[in-house]
């Protein structure tokens, strides 16, 4: 029997002495292994060794949550009394509640073992490369690790998910350098879980690497227009969580603000979009397995063909609302690819911009938003004309998705996110 | 709580290795009211220990959530493990850290566990009085602390025990504006220590939560601001955002050796002869930084490190290594948030120092601008790039106070920025409860007074 049995096993009584009428519980071991990157050389290499504990415990209607890793007895005794003590202090509210039985399953995915000498040799081929193809290029951070995680979710309703992950992380931090010039920074993250492919042809690496290195000749844009925004993958990443937040998120539709409370069965967005959550796509390397309330997660659609399908609600939030809840409360964000490359889509835009990643504000509670478009190109006549530098886009999230005017056929797989390229009409685009 | 015994385990480093031993607990508390109903209410904790080694130049690390004498053998083991295959397949010709003479450098404050139900009946007390304000169509109370303890063992630096506890309330609150969409503003109100110690009376809030709401109330009628380069007031609370993003950032010398922008401007000047900027370790004028560090997580003795003084780019902020490579004295500037995480170099209580101006003669010498007060979040790019969010400003016209202005975004470069700057107010003041994001959180503190200045606002 595994610890996190016996950890489980124990809490289990341990909750049962002092009154606990329901729980869940999930235990989680890791073991990660990351080299470090600075500015040319290898600067550290980490090993990590965690055990955590996640409660969720119920007195009647009454909940608390309680987390630690002292997995000691005198610990776990600790934990239990400080999960009782949150939920005995909390106030009754319906609401609070498990999901029903989902039956037990034992998954497991990805390497158990760590190959580190491969991922050394990978990421010092990684950095040789770039040194090689583009030596404009100044890697300032690199970190490439390997994780191997165990985690055992029970909960009082006979729940159990035993489930077992080994994966690899990239990231990568550069700027282009060329005498006392320097770029914005700019990042690339993904996961994988093979080591015989080489890192530099993953995910949109490459496109960022040449995008970073043309915004060595950047130049400020005289004035403001109002044109097409194409977002690139890591700014659409953020645009959309921010759509989440602000119409379809817990918060909102509980304290009834959203402006779409009302608006499920409705078009609220351009009919070439369709927004998902889709953990189970084999290209999702970290996929939920199961909801903060215990389902077992599903690929959900928020979004289908511009019409809001459902809110991003949790468990507390449907009750509370008597709204449906949404079996997903993760982050594998997918949109549904379009039918161009994105060569045409560039072709079709008049005056507009690419924006590589977005740094703003967190948008307004009515969707506006205003921010810097970082690592962008001005687009003019259907050509890249020129990287840019200090130039603010503004708009409105819900309108710049009702007005689309592209998606791309290429995707970005980074093993998190599965998304395209989307050209978006109606913004405003300003430079100093 | 951490056992102080753990600074004893020198005995356990290895000849020819300059090891950190470190013994670290976070604790985190969070009660969320929305509307009225608990949403949120949690209570959590991680504890560990962890190694540092450095060997011929290269360094491992390694951590595990278990703290005894025997985990820090299996620590101290594993690191050197690491700093070996480093040094074989991956060496670096680097010096040996100097040494820092030892001393034993101890915390001044205890951590105090407050009960969960005291925490909730404190957010249930500052939701009544929020609830009792004219307007609001929703709002959202929530009480969040985090405490860290640590015990630092060197073999060739400084030993100690460190504790920086904070607590917060934060209010927000949201109303309809003139065309039904809602306006939000939210401000946080603690500091340093424990709930009993900030919040043993908490009326002594309820003047800063009508002035938030004051600003709510004139937000309903905002305005969008006008995009280009404007000259503005900014609030002390933008200042500190704006040391800490546009410059600090810039000064960490992590990022000055992978180019940043101020690694070609030391000695330089890089602001108005007006703006001097300090990252401070514990003291600021006498009295206690909002969040005090007496000993990094290198065993390095916390002193302050002056970045700007008078203009002119002086230093930057470094951990050991970098310290050497500069050629200077490390002031303390190497932390760590969790056990498992290593030290990078972190800023600490950064501040504009202020100047003698008067805040109503800089906001009356503006014919077309604006009054900035409220920020969310920021963000700097090592080419000095910063931006940050504007949640509450006014307009000024004719050195009067207009109409208010909703959310936008600032943005510029921080070095060509405060060249223009050429009035300073001469009041200091300081936000805490931010974290900054570097990999890992960290608690930060954040100063300045007001300043006048040009930069870029977006909009429509």
């Amino acid at each position: 029997m595994s610890k996190r049995n016996d950890i489980t096993r124990r809490l289990g009584e341990l909750l049962a002495e002092r009154g606990a009428d329901r729980y869940s519980c999930e235990v989680s071991e890791e073991e990660t292994h990351e080299f470090n990157v600075e500015n040319g050389g290898f600067s550290l290499l980490r090993t990590v060794f965690s055990t955590d504990v996640s409660l969720r415990v119920f007195l009647g209607r009454k909940m608390g949550k309680a987390g630690g890793n002292d997995v000691s007895e005198d610990g776990l005794a600790s934990l239990a009394d400080s999960a009782i003590a949150t939920a005995a202090s909390a106030e009754e509210d319906p609401a609070w509640d498990l999901a029903p039985d989902q039956g037990r399953e034992t998954v497991s995915r990805g390497p158990m073992t760590p190959d580190m000498d491969g991922l050394f040799t990978r990421t010092t081929e990684l950095l040789d490369t770039i040194a090689r193809d583009y030596p404009e290029i100044a890697v300032t951070r690199c970190m490439t690790k390997y994780t191997r995680g165990h985690s055992l979710y029970t909960n009082t309703n006979g729940t159990m998910l035993d489930e077992s992950r080994g994966l690899y992380d990239i990231m990568l931090e550069f700027a282009g350098r060329a005498g006392e010039k320097t770029t914005s920074l700019n990042y690339v993250y993904f996961l994988t879980d093979r080591l015989d492919v080489p890192f530099i042809g993953q995910s949109d690496l490459r496109q960022n690497l040449e995008n970073t290195r043309g915004s060595l000749r950047a130049e400020n844009l005289p004035g403001k227009f109002e044109g097409t925004a194409i977002l690139m993958p890591e700014c659409l990443e953020s645009f959309l969580w921010s759509l989440i937040s602000i119409y379809a998120s817990d918060q909102v539709i509980m304290d009834g603000t959203s402006p779409w409370l009302d608006r499920v069965g409705e078009q609220v967005a351009h009919e070439a979009l369709t927004l998902s959550l889709t953990p189970s796509d084999p290209r999702i390397m970290d996929g939920e397995r199961h909801t903060a309330g215990g389902f077992w997660s599903e690929d959900c659609t928020l979004i289908e063909k511009g019409v809001l399908k459902a809110h991003m609600l949790s468990l507390y939030a449907a009750n509370k609302t008597g709204r449906p809840v949404m079996k997903n409360t993760g982050f594998s964000l997918a949109v549904t690819p379009g039918e161009k490359s994105l060569d045409d889509m560039i072709r079709g835009v008049k005056k507009g911009i690419l924006v590589g990643y977005f740094s703003g504000g967190e948008p307004a509670s009515n969707g506006e938003f205003s921010g810097i478009a970082k690592n962008s190109f001005l687009i003019e006549d259907g050509r890249l004309a020129g990287a840019l530098s200090e130039t603010m886009i503004n708009g409105n999230l819900e309108k710049v998705f009702r007005h689309i005017a592209g998606i791309s056929r290429e995707v970005r797989a980074n093993g998190q996110t599965l998304l395209p390229w989307v050209a978006v009409d109606g913004v405003v685009i300003s430079g100093k | 709580m951490l056992e102080g015994s753990f600074i004893d385990l020198s005995r356990l480093f290895r000849d020819g290795e300059q090891t950190v031993l470190r013994a670290n607990e976070l604790r985190t508390r969070r009660v969320v009211l929305l509307n009225g109903e608990l949403i949120q209410n949690q209570r959590s904790g991680s504890r560990g220990v962890s190694a540092l080694v450095c060997r011929n130049g290269s360094r491992g690390f390694a951590s595990t959530g278990s703290v005894s004498a025997g985990e820090a053998e299996r620590v101290l083991r594993s690191a050197a493990e690491n700093a070996a295959f480093l040094s074989r397949n991956a060496p670096r010709d680097l010096p040996k850290l100097p040494a820092c003479p030892k001393r034993r450098i101890d915390a001044k404050r205890e951590i105090i566990d407050t009960p969960q139900r005291t925490l909730i009946d404190g957010v249930r007390a500052l939701d009544a009085f929020v609830a009792g304000l004219p307007g609001l169509v929703s709002r959202r109370v929530f009480y969040y602390e985090d405490s860290q303890e640590k015990w630092i063992c060197t073999s060739d630096a400084c030993d100690g025990h460190v504790t920086i506890p904070r607590c917060y309330f934060y209010v927000e609150m949201n109303a309809e504006a003139k065309d039904g969409s809602t306006v939000s503003i939210m401000q946080a109100y603690g500091g340093l220590g424990g709930f009993t110690e900030q919040f043993a009376d908490l009326s002594r809030l309820y003047d800063g939560i009508r002035t938030q709401h004051g600003w709510l109330m004139d937000k309903r009628e905002g305005v969008y601001a006008q995009a280009g380069l404007k000259t503005v007031v900014m609030g002390g609370d933008l200042t500190g955002m704006l040391a800490h993003e546009a410059v600090g950032h810039t000064t960490e010398a992590d990022l000055v050796l992978g180019g940043s922008v101020a690694g070609t401007n030391l000695n330089k000047p890089v602001a108005s002869p007006l703006i001097s900027l300090v990252d401070y370790a514990h003291t600021v004028s006498g009295g206690e930084a909002p969040l005090p560090l007496l000993l990094d997580d290198e065993g390095i003795p916390a002193e302050d490190a002056w970045i700007i003084r008078d203009g002119i780019l002086t230093g930057y902020m470094n951990n050991r290594e970098s310290a050497a490579r500069f050629g200077v004295t490390p002031a303390g500037n190497a932390r760590a948030w969790d056990y498992s995480d290593e030290p990078l170099v972190r800023m600490r209580n950064t501040a504009i120092l202020p100047g003698r101006d008067k805040l109503s003669d800089m906001i009356a010498s503006l014919d077309d601008g604006y009054y900035l007060l409220v920020t969310g979040n920021g963000q700097a790019d090592a080419t000095g790039e910063f931006m940050f969010g504007i949640n509450m400003g006014y307009e000024v016209k004719n050195g009067k106070l207009g109409r208010a202005i909703l959310d936008t975004t600032v943005s510029g470069v921080a070095f060509e920025m405060l060249k223009t700057v050429d009035m300073v107010s001469d009041e200091l003041v300081w936000t805490s409860n931010g974290f900054c994001g570097k990999k890992q959180p960290m608690p930060v503190g954040c100063g300045g007074p007001a300043l006048r200045c040009r930069m870029t606002i977006g909009g429509r």
